[in-house]
């Protein structure tokens, strides 16, 4: 309504307070949300960073960095069985351990892949740097991230360590490829398997690639079919809804419990398709760490600040206007009406404080950038923080509406 | 002497009241300090009529002037208002009697602070008739030409002087066009010439709308103004009297100056009242 749109012009200094609280909570939700998904979704960058449209690993895997030992070439040939496959390569990933040169151990993620251009595993932080993914052809030579180098006791390349008892030497360092815990340590499938004490001809991923026009989704699907007779239901939802994901893991955690009954080892061989594989991974890792609910702790928190002080300013507001509500009370005019009026400012102020957030919160997603952390804008989260956080303005408007029981038409008689 | 008086109004006005007030009673305290603001008052309001509630502060204006219009529950007494006994509908219906047929004007012109005068009066139209934005807008600058505020149409109550303020006041008040318009000392925060021009104003919006106004002073200039006059002190009615206007309009005998109930006065309907058993 136009009268709460000029209400909320004409005494701006008022209402500034509760649309600076709404922008914070706004804000708050989607910076740290934003974070965690941005922090949780390292555990999928070996498969975001890959051109493989399938992955064939070992029976209930949970994640990409949970992968076991399978055998090579059983997995190759099932995954190349498929008549729509185009082309099948090995890959090798999982927790080891760097010890340094000061002595210290620490975590890393060993990852393996083939390195010629265009292979499907090579990861895509490796593409700036042809002449490092070159060098690591050689056995025993290891990359990771430049800001991984204090961490792993690395000055320079040239330099070595030991990982998981292997010598490696360290033949330069990459950008954009910072681990979690644990640094991505990358180099050849050749180099990997010592340091992930595998034997030769194991892998712990077969990727494939279809044929152009082929959906990977019906891949999975038909192959799960031939393989596994109680094969996990396929997911219906969007890759990018975050609602989905808990039912997608129920359903294949029963899936994987059916597969348990009666198969022998190999039909319980796990089959996603990439999308698949990194939500799996992801959803893994924020719900076994609940990092999700500590943040979202915090972000209930600042909603509730938020919640106060937006109904604080609309049941003052709303006060200082009871002589001029009593008058319309006065003349017949309904509560209704006039709480109408000022549940419209509540939402106006969300809608305003919403829109003074977002430019904030992606000025902190490139600040954070700057920093070399991300943070994952995506839509749906974005809309998620601006609906829960118009319905805080909303519920603050619903509380405010106590002030209007003072209205009383008696109180302008003298 | 207030049976007497019913019976001569009626016998003037040829009609039924549209508002009656009978025997009313309000007391503020408790206990000990109980004591009554309006003690036994019956009087009655006729269609038109430009009624001024007259007396010294604190003789009960105000709250008698609440009672007739629905806004404060008499302790005693009955008022009807229009043929509705408006103390015996429930509270949604007293709203809804409100809406459909009073106006308000108090003191303190309280209108909102960030709205256009023009703004005022259309939320009225359009939160309480329930009138499109156009219908509200032209209703508006309607009554803003006749208040002859056309001009300050767009200024909002701190760019408007008392007076100015007043007439957007009284415009919101008759948006609606009431029956009934109540006004609470609607002149008393304003100097002599700008109060006069808001009384003129409302008066003759008031008679072109066939509003009847009952209005609470106690200033005594706007006596010539008044059809009626209804004096209170402490609570009690002390007399009613005519001013100059009601009786030149209505029986066309003009009066010179206000003064007592004349009883001579020629009566039209006399034959009809009596003929009522
Ligand atoms: N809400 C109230 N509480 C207590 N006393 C009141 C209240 N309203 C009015 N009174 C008292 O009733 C008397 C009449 O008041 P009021 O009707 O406002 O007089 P007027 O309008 O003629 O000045 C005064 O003595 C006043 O103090
Ligand atoms: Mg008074």
């Amino acid at each position: 309504m136009s009268y709460a749109l000029t209400t909320l012009w004409h005494e701006r200094q008022r209402y500034l307070t509760a649309i600076l609280a709404v922008a914070f909570c706004a804000l708050l939700g989607s910076v740290q949300f934003g974070l965690l998904l941005g922090l949780f979704s390292i555990t999928s960058m070996p498969v975001d960073n890959s051109r493989a449209d399938i992955w064939l690993g070992a029976p209930k895997v949970l994640g990409v960095d949970l992968g076991r030992p399978i055998r090579e070439s059983q997995a190759l040939a099932r995954l190349a069985s498929h008549p729509d496959i185009e082309r099948v390569e090995g890959f090798l990933q999982g927790f080891s351990y760097w010890a340094r040169k000061d002595g210290g151990q620490e975590l890393c993620m060993v990852v393996g892949s083939r390195l010629e251009p265009g292979s499907m595993g090579r990861n895509t932080a490796l593409e700036r740097y042809p002449e490092l993914a070159e060098a690591l052809t050689e056995p025993g030579t290891v990359v990771f991230d430049e800001s991984d180098k204090e961490k792993l006791g690395v000055q320079k390349a040239g330099d070595e360590a030991e990982v998981a008892g292997s010598r490696v030497r360290v033949v330069g360092f990459v950008k954009g490829a910072k681990g979690l815990a644990a640094p991505f340590v990358f180099c050849s499938l050749t180099t990997a398997r010592p340091l992930l004490r595998c034997f030769p001809g194991q892998i712990t991923y077969a990727l494939g690639k279809v044929k152009k026009g082929a959906s990977p989704e019906d891949v999975v699907a038909s192959l799960r079919r031939q393989y596994a007779p109680a094969p996990p239901k396929a997911d219906p939802l969007a890759s990018k809804d975050m609602g989905a994901l808990s039912i997608q893991t129920e359903s294949q955690k029963e899936a994987a419990e059916e597969n348990a009954l009666g198969q022998d080892s190999q039909a319980e061989l796990s089959i996603f398709t990439s999308a698949e594989f990194s939500r799996r991974t992801r959803v893994h890792w924020l719900t076994k760490t609940k990092g999700g609910f500590a943040l979202g702790y915090a972000a209930v928190l600042g909603l509730m600040v938020g919640a106060v002080v937006t109904s604080q300013t609309l049941y003052s507001a709303t006060a200082a206007s009871i002589k001029e509500f009593a008058v319309l009370k006065a003349m017949g005019i309904p509560r209704w009406r006039v709480s109408l009026h000022v549940m419209t400012l509540a939402a106006w102020v969300g809608i305003i404080g919403i829109v003074v957030a977002i430019p904030a919160v992606f000025s902190l997603a490139a600040v954070a950038e700057m920093w070399g952390v991300q943070m994952k804008l995506e839509a749906w989260l974005l809309i998620t923080v601006s609906v829960v956080t118009l319905f805080m303005a909303i519920g603050a408007g619903l509380f405010a509406l106590r002030s209007l029981r003072g209205v009383e038409p008696a109180l302008l008689l003298r | 002497m207030i049976q007497e008086g019913t019976a001569f109004s009626e016998r003037v006005w040829g009609s039924d009241p549209i508002l009656q007030g009978l025997h009313l009673v309000r007391a503020f305290g408790d206990g000990g300090a109980l004591s009554r603001a309006v003690d036994d008052v019956s009087l009655e309001v006729h269609r038109g009529q430009f009624v001024l509630m007259m007396g010294p502060s604190g003789s009960g204006k105000s709250t008698l002037l609440a009672m007739l219009s629905g806004l404060l529950r008499p302790d005693e007494g009955r008022v009807v208002c229009m043929g509705e006994d408006i103390w015996s509908l429930n509270d949604k219906e007293r709203e809804q009697f409100r809406l459909d047929h009073c106006g308000f004007v108090f003191q303190g012109y309280n209108l909102f602070p960030s709205l256009t005068a023009r703004e005022q009066i259309e939320l009225v139209a359009r939160w309480g008739q329930g009138a499109t934005s156009a219908e509200a807008r032209d209703m508006a600058d309607a009554l803003l030409i006749r208040l002859n505020l056309i001009d300050k149409a767009h200024l909002r109550p701190p760019q408007l002087s008392g007076g100015e303020k007043q007439r957007v006041a009284i415009g919101r008040a008759l948006v609606k066009a009431p029956d009934l318009l109540f006004a609470d000392e609607p002149t008393s925060a304003l100097d002599w010439a700008h109060g006069e021009e808001v009384v003129k104003m409302l008066r003759e919006l008031a008679k072109d709308n066939g509003t009847t106004v009952v209005c609470v002073t106690h200033d005594h200039r706007l006596v010539p103004f008044a059809d009626r006059l209804i004096d209170l002190e402490d609570g009690r009615l002390k007399r009613q009297s005519y001013g100059f206007h009601g009786v030149t309009d209505q029986i066309g005998h003009p009066m010179q100056e206000p003064g007592e109930i004349q009883p001579a006065i020629p009566a039209k309907p006399t034959l009809r009242f009596r003929a009522t058993p």
